[in-house]
C-alpha cells in the first residue's frame, strides 16, 4: 500500500537518529498502527484504560526521580531506580516537543522482568497510544507494565 | 506504431527536462534573495550574508556558534534566539518548541528561520566568544564504574577563555552506523589552565555520544568541540555558599572550587555531594584535602543507599534531607546546583523553604 509523505516521515523518525541510537521500533517490522492496535487490545483484555496506566507510570517516574538514584519500592518485589541524564530528546511525532532524558528503571527482582519509564515513553502512550516496537529498549509492554505496577493480578502472582 | 510511441515518450521526456530546467532557473532568479543584513543586539554587530540559508548556518559561517544538537532539523530546540524583525511566519516544526510567551516576544528556532530579507536579532553576548576547537584526548580515566574523566589538549585554537561553571558541546564521530552528534558537558578543569579542558562524563545506556566516548575515543585521538557556553558561574558577592551536586554534576562545581583555591577566594562554602553508595564517590580525597587545609571549605558526601553492614561513617539519606539538617535556615546563603531537573527542583524547594530567595539559587539543569 502506498504511504503518504507524512507516514514516510514518521517511519523515518521512528528509526535510529541523532537522538535515539536504536530508534523506537526495535526489531518490530509491523506498521505503527498495527503495533498500536495490538497493544490496545492487550490493555482492553486486562480491563485497564490508557489513562490509568499513564497516571501510574507518571507516579512511579516522579517517585523514582525524587529519590535521586535511591531504589524505591513500587509493590512487594518490584523496585524502581532513576538514572539521570543530561539533555532532552525530541518526540518522533514532530508536534510533541522535547522531553527530559532521565529514565526510571522498574524491575521485579525475582523474575528480572523490567521496563524503562521515560517522559517521552509516557507521552508516546498518552498522546499516540504507541508503546514502541518489540525489541525497543524503551518499549513499555502493556502486560508487563500492568503487572509491575500492580494494576491487575496475574496467574502466579503472589496474593 | 512503435515509432509513434518512441516519439511520444521522447517528447514527454523533453518537456519534463525543459520544465525542470525552467524551475531550476526560476528558483535561482526568483528566489535569489541577494545579500541580506543581520543586525545583532541593536548594532553591536552587523553581518552581510547571502539570503536563502538558515539563520543558524549563516551565523555559524560568521563564527557565531549558537548551541544546537540536532544539526538544524528543528528537533532539539537548543538554537532559540530572539528575532525582533524580519523572521516571517512561525512554521509547524518550530511551533511545538515555543511557549506562548516566546511566541509573543519573537523567540525563534534559528535553524528554522530562513533568511529572505534583513533581520534584527538578539543573542546573548557570551555567544560571541564561542569558538570551534580541534583538540586531542590526552587522558582518560574511570572516576567510578560509570563516570570517566577526560583530559583534552587544545590544538586549534590553542587556548580557551572560559568561566568556571561553563560547558562545551562535544562532537562525536560516526560509529557503527550511528550519526555524529553534539552533546553538552560541563568543564571540570580550572580556567587558568587555558590550553586544556577536563570533562566528567557518565555513561548513558544506549547514549550515542557517551558510547563513543567510552568505547571508541582513545587517547591521542583528535576530536572537535565548540564552546564555552552557559551562564552558570560564581557570583561576585561574599555570601556563604551551598554547593549541591552528585555524579557527573560535580564537573562545574569542581571547576569553581579549584578556582576558589587558586585565587584565594575564601568565601565560606559547603559542598554536599549526593551519591547512592561508596562506589559512586570520587574526588573525595581531593575535596577532603581542601577541607582539611582550609577554614572556609567543608565537604559533605551523603549516601542514600549504603549497605547496612557498611563501614561508612559519614552522612546518610537523601541529599535534600542532609542539606536541611545542616542548614534549616538558608536565608543568608547562595546555592549552586548541578544535576537532573528533578534533583534541582527538589533542592530548590528545600532551600527556599529555608528562606533562601530563589534568585540566589544558581543552577545548571541537565536539560
Amino acid at each position: 500500500m502506498k504511504r503518504s509523505p507524512a507516514e514516510d516521515e514518521l517511519i523515518q523518525s521512528l528509526g535510529p537518529s541523532k537522538f535515539s541510537a536504536e530508534g523506537f521500533m526495535g526489531h518490530d517490522t509491523r506498521p505503527v498502527d498495527e503495533i498500536i492496535s495490538a497493544d490496545q487490545r492487550k490493555l482492553d483484555r486486562l480491563g485497564i484504560s490508557i489513562q490509568t496506566l499513564v497516571n501510574s507510570l507518571k507516579a512511579v517516574y516522579q517517585q523514582a526521580q525524587q529519590a535521586h538514584g535511591a531504589e524505591i519500592q513500587i509493590k512487594p518485589g518490584v523496585f524502581a531506580t532513576f538514572y539521570e541524564s543530561r539533555g532532552r530528546v525530541p518526540s518522533p511525532f514532530k508536534t510533541d516537543g522535547v522531553f527530559e532524558k532521565g529514565e526510571a528503571v522498574a524491575r521485579e527482582k525475582e523474575t528480572g522482568q523490567q521496563m524503562i519509564i521515560t517522559q517521552l515513553g509516557i507521552a508516546l502512550i498518552e498522546r499516540h497510544h504507541f508503546f514502541q516496537g518489540i525489541g525497543s529498549r524503551y518499549r513499555i509492554d502493556p502486560e508487563v507494565a500492568v503487572r509491575l505496577l500492580g494494576l491487575a493480578t496475574f496467574k502466579g502472582d503472589a496474593p | 506504431m512503435l515509432n509513434a510511441v518512441f516519439i511520444s515518450v521522447g517528447f514527454l521526456a523533453a518537456c519534463g527536462g525543459f520544465l525542470a530546467a525552467v524551475l531550476v532557473m526560476a528558483e535561482k532568479k526568483i528566489l535569489n534573495y541577494g545579500p541580506c543584513e543581520i543586525d545583532i543586539n541593536a548594532g553591536e554587530r552587523e553581518l552581510t550574508v547571502d539570503g536563502g540559508s538558515t539563520l543558524l548556518s549563516a551565523l555559524a559561517e560568521n563564527s557565531i556558534f549558537i548551541p544546537s544538537a540536532c544539526g538544524g532539523r528543528g528537533s532539539c530546540a537548543y538554537c532559540k534566539l530572539k528575532v525582533s524583525e524580519g523572521a516571517g511566519f512561525v512554521g509547524p516544526v518550530e511551533e511545538p518548541h515555543l511557549t506562548s510567551e516566546e511566541l509573543k516576544t519573537g523567540v525563534r528556532l534559528s535553524c528554522q528561520v530562513k533568511i529572505r530579507n534583513d533581520l534584527k536579532i538578539e543573542i546573548p553576548k557570551e555567544l560571541f566568544a564561542v569558538k570551534h576547537f580541534r583538540a586531542k584526548l590526552i587522558g582518560k580515566e574511570m572516576l567510578t564504574y560509570d563516570i570517566a574523566g577526560l583530559r583534552i589538549e587544545l590544538i586549534e585554537p590553542q587556548t580557551i577563555d572560559f568561566v568556571a561553571g561553563q560547558y562545551i558541546q562535544l562532537e562525536s564521530e560516526e560509529y557503527k552506523g550511528r550519526e555524529e552528534v553534539m552533546r553538552a558537558y560541563s568543564i571540570s578543569s580550572v580556567p587558568s589552565d587555558n590550553r586544556h579542558i577536563e570533562l566528567m562524563i557518565r555513561k548513558v545506556p544506549e547514549g550515542i555520544c557517551t558510547t563513543w566516548v567510552f568505547d571508541y575515543l582513545q587517547e591521542e585521538k583528535e576530536l572537535y568541540f565548540s564552546g564555552p557556553y552557559g551562564e552558570f558561574h560564581m557570583s561576585d558577592t561574599n555570601a556563604p555558599i551551598i554547593f549541591i551536586a552528585g555524579g557527573s554534576g560535580m564537573a562545574p562545581i569542581w571547576s569553581i572550587i579549584q578556582k576558589m583555591v587558586e585565587k584565594g577566594i575564601q568565601r565560606n562554602a559547603v559542598y554536599f555531594f549526593g551519591a547512592i553508595s561508596q562506589k559512586d564517590l570520587f574526588y573525595a580525597d581531593e575535596l577532603n584535602k581542601i577541607a582539611d587545609s582550609s577554614e572556609w571549605f567543608k565537604f559533605v558526601p551523603a549516601l542514600s543507599q549504603e549497605p547496612e553492614d557498611s563501614d561508612w561513617q559519614g552522612e546518610q539519606g537523601l541529599i535534600t534531607d542532609v542539606v536541611k539538617r545542616y542548614f534549616p535556615d538558608t536565608s543568608a546563603h547562595e546555592a549552586y546546583l548541578c544535576g537532573s531537573p528533578g534533583m534541582i527542583n527538589a533542592c530548590v524547594s528545600v532551600l527556599t523553604e529555608g528562606g533562601m530567595p530563589e534568585e540566589k539559587i544558581y543552577y545548571d539543569k541537565f536539560a
